[in-house]
């Protein structure tokens, strides 16, 4: 396993107004590896992957990508670096085929016209890298297309680009069972194939069917980064629920002030 | 001394490996042959050369669409999958397979059918025999045979391929590779293995175990086997029975097992435990089993509650394996792959309680890349092993 993380973000704080969202957030993602981010509603999930993907911007703290210290302020700088993120509406075109979707916005052209035979090829070619058996034809309208096709299509269109980080947001949710069965084999064929794959879930099962790691994030902080072979599920339900477990997790909580005011204060020495 | 190896030696090795390198990885450039196997150009041209005029294999031009590097396009040397195939037969507990699979494993034609519980070997040899001849009638003139395989869910002496007890699917001591040839005739040798064995085999070599040499592959059903690879050699033990941990016994107070003792795994993980647990004691099958996975993750709390501790019990004996094999993966395969994927929280959590931190630290837990079609793929494997041993012989 990899010993130095392909992004790794540090001392995240996210303010939206007066109120704080992400207090201290770390996160560390490894290449050849799943690393699942999980919490309660209102943890700040979605607001860290936003961070990460360059649509807000972040109050303070580091991103490190490969060993260099970047900034991420737009979409396009996380594109650039080679980060996608695949949400859970999917952001896919009903009206389009396969290779339409696919190559949405960033079409090949050969001179004026667009080159439909080399994207078709790159559409294949990525698909049979994932080893993706159950899309018939890759000029089917993704309209016509299964809930886990669909999910499919968005995390081949994900990899298509060379990335090297993909977050998914809920993959599996509102899928059936044999079409979440293979996209969790999918999402585990993303991190054996090299890259570095985030995986937001609620699901225990989901998570510990494909991960290497898990993030906890309790109100905002990180509660604990554990790997996957050193927790139990109901280490796991605590950390979410409760912010800590046994040794790991956020220190004691001390008792509530007389204005309600709770102080926790963040884990990490290097703080 | 030992003699150094002849010329002819020599080659008849490369024959092999570069044969063989083409069977998994499927069409390869010749520059791409040359940096794989260490041999000069010349040698891979002249080797190809070889392969060509027997039939094995294609060479072609072609124009790279994307590779973008200068210089003369590479050939391409794929294998003749249409052209060169073995025959391909599995005796599952619900179902019997046949299949015409080309070098390369791929997969040219196949028959399926539902095999009852306690049918007879007879009554087993006869439809598979049938499939066989259906699928020679439509063999391409100019084919070339090159033998055929037989898995089954039973234990199989290795010396003679005779498959002693199968408790699942209920035979004592049955030559079903003879009786099959005879009954198919004119179809060579009949290679006989265990299922879960040539399943490991496959996923190991093109699978989601490729590159990896300490592997456990479960496969489950009524049943549980394991073919199991350690420091990439398949372990099979004195006569050829090992890796039956189905009945390694976890639970001396448990539930009388078909072998006749007590508690061994697949009274705990099985497909009867699991249905009586999720109140379907009733029905049997690999799809009462999907339904209640599926009842499961919809929420249904009886079905949950029923592979929660299949799951548990799953993880205790997986614990156990990974501490006494140290693995890099373990596989779960046949219905056990449905159980993992909704009972993993269960699974995992009870093998980092059992399996010692060192042996379990970089564990990885798999589903089969290639799904049911491993033990057919793995039959024919068995067949092809002589082809790639002595290409030219």
């Amino acid at each position: 396993m990899a010993a130095t993380p392909l992004l790794e973000l540090r001392g995240i704080d996210k303010s939206f107004g007066p109120v704080q969202v992400l207090h201290d957030v770390g996160l560390s993602i490894y290449p050849g590896e799943v690393t699942a981010l999980v919490g309660d509603n209102g943890a700040g999930k979605s607001t860290l992957v936003k961070c990460i993907s360059g649509i807000y911007t972040i109050d303070a703290g580091t991103v490190t990508f490969d060993g260099n210290q970047v900034a991420v302020n737009s979409p396009r700088d996380a594109a650039e670096l080679g980060i996608e993120v695949v949400y859970q509406d999917l952001a896919l075109c009903d009206n389009l085929d396969i290779v339409q979707n696919m190559f949405l916005g960033r079409e090949k052209k050969r001179g004026l016209v667009l080159d439909e035979p080399t994207m078709e090829q790159m559409a294949g070619e990525t698909l049979a890298s994932l080893s993706v058996r159950t899309v018939k034809s890759l000029r089917q309208l993704v309209a016509s297309l299964s809930g886990g096709q669909r999910q499919t299509v968005a995390i081949a269109k994900a990899v298509l680009w060379n990335s090297r980080v993909v977050i998914l947001d809920e993959p599996t949710a509102a899928l059936g069972v044999a079409q979440t069965a293979q996209v969790l084999e999918l999402v585990r064929r993303l991190a054996d194939n090299g890259l570095g794959v985030a995986l937001i879930s609620h699901n225990m099962n989901d998570v510990f069917a494909v991960s290497d790691r898990i993030v906890a994030l309790y109100l905002g902080r990180t509660a604990a980064q554990v790997k996957t072979t050193d927790v139990t599920h109901s280490q796991v339900v605590e950390l979410i629920t409760a912010g800590r477990s046994g040794t790991i997790g956020l220190p004691p909580e001390k008792p509530a002030g007389a204005a309600g005011y709770t102080d926790i204060t963040p884990p990490g020495a290097d703080a | 001394m030992r003699a150094a190896p002849t010329q002819e030696e020599v080659r008849r090795h490369n024959l092999g490996t570069l044969l063989r390198y083409i069977h998994i990885h499927g069409a390869t450039s010749r520059a791409e042959l040359t940096t794989r196997l260490g041999l000069n150009r010349s040698t891979i041209g002249a080797l190809t050369a070889d392969l060509t005029a027997a039939g094995l294999v294609t060479e072609k031009k072609e124009a790279p669409l994307r590779t973008g590097r200068a210089g003369r396009p590479s050939l391409v040397v794929r294998p003749e999958s249409s052209r060169v195939y073995a025959y391909s037969l599995t005796i599952e507990v619900d179902s019997l397979h046949a299949a015409r699979i080309g070098l390369g494993g791929r997969i040219l034609d196949r028959r399926e059918a539902p095999r009852p519980r306690g049918m007879q070997v007879g009554d087993a040899v006869q439809p598979l025999a049938s499939f066989v001849h259906e699928m020679r009638a439509d063999v391409p003139p100019g084919s070339r045979y090159v033998g055929a395989g037989l898995a089954i869910a039973g234990m199989v002496r290795r010396a003679d391929g005779m498959v002693r007890l199968a408790p699942t699917i209920g035979w004592v001591d049955e030559p079903v590779g003879d009786a099959l040839v005879e009954e198919i005739g004119d179809v060579g040798p009949m290679f006989v293995a265990n299922i879960a064995d040539v399943s490991a085999m496959v996923e190991h070599t093109r699978g989601a175990a490729a590159g990896r040499d300490n592997v456990i592959y479960l496969y489950g059903d009524v049943g549980v086997g394991a073919g199991i690879i350690v420091g990439g050699q398949r372990i099979t033990g004195h006569g050829g029975y090992g890796g039956e941990v189905g009945h390694m016994v976890v639970n001396p107070d448990g539930q009388p097992c078909s072998c006749g003792s007590r508690g061994c795994w697949e009274t705990e993980i099985g497909e009867y435990p699991l249905l009586r647990l999720a109140g379907r004691g009733d029905r049997s099958g690999r799809e009462a089993v999907l339904a209640v996975v599926d009842a499961a993750m919809r929420g249904d709390w009886v079905a949950q509650q029923a592979v929660r501790q299949v799951g548990e019990w799953l993880g205790l004996g997986v614990g156990n394996l990974v501490n006494i094999f140290n693995p890099e993966a373990v596989i779960f395969g046949g219905t056990l792959r449905d159980v993992y994927l909704v009972a993993a929280a269960q699974i995992r959590s009870r093998l980092n309680e059992v399996a010692l931190p060192a042996c379990r630290d970089e564990i990885r837990l798999r589903t089969p890349e290639l799904g049911r079609d491993a033990a057919l793929i793995g039959a024919a494997e068995l067949a092809f092993e002589r082809l790639l041993a002595d290409p030219l012989g």
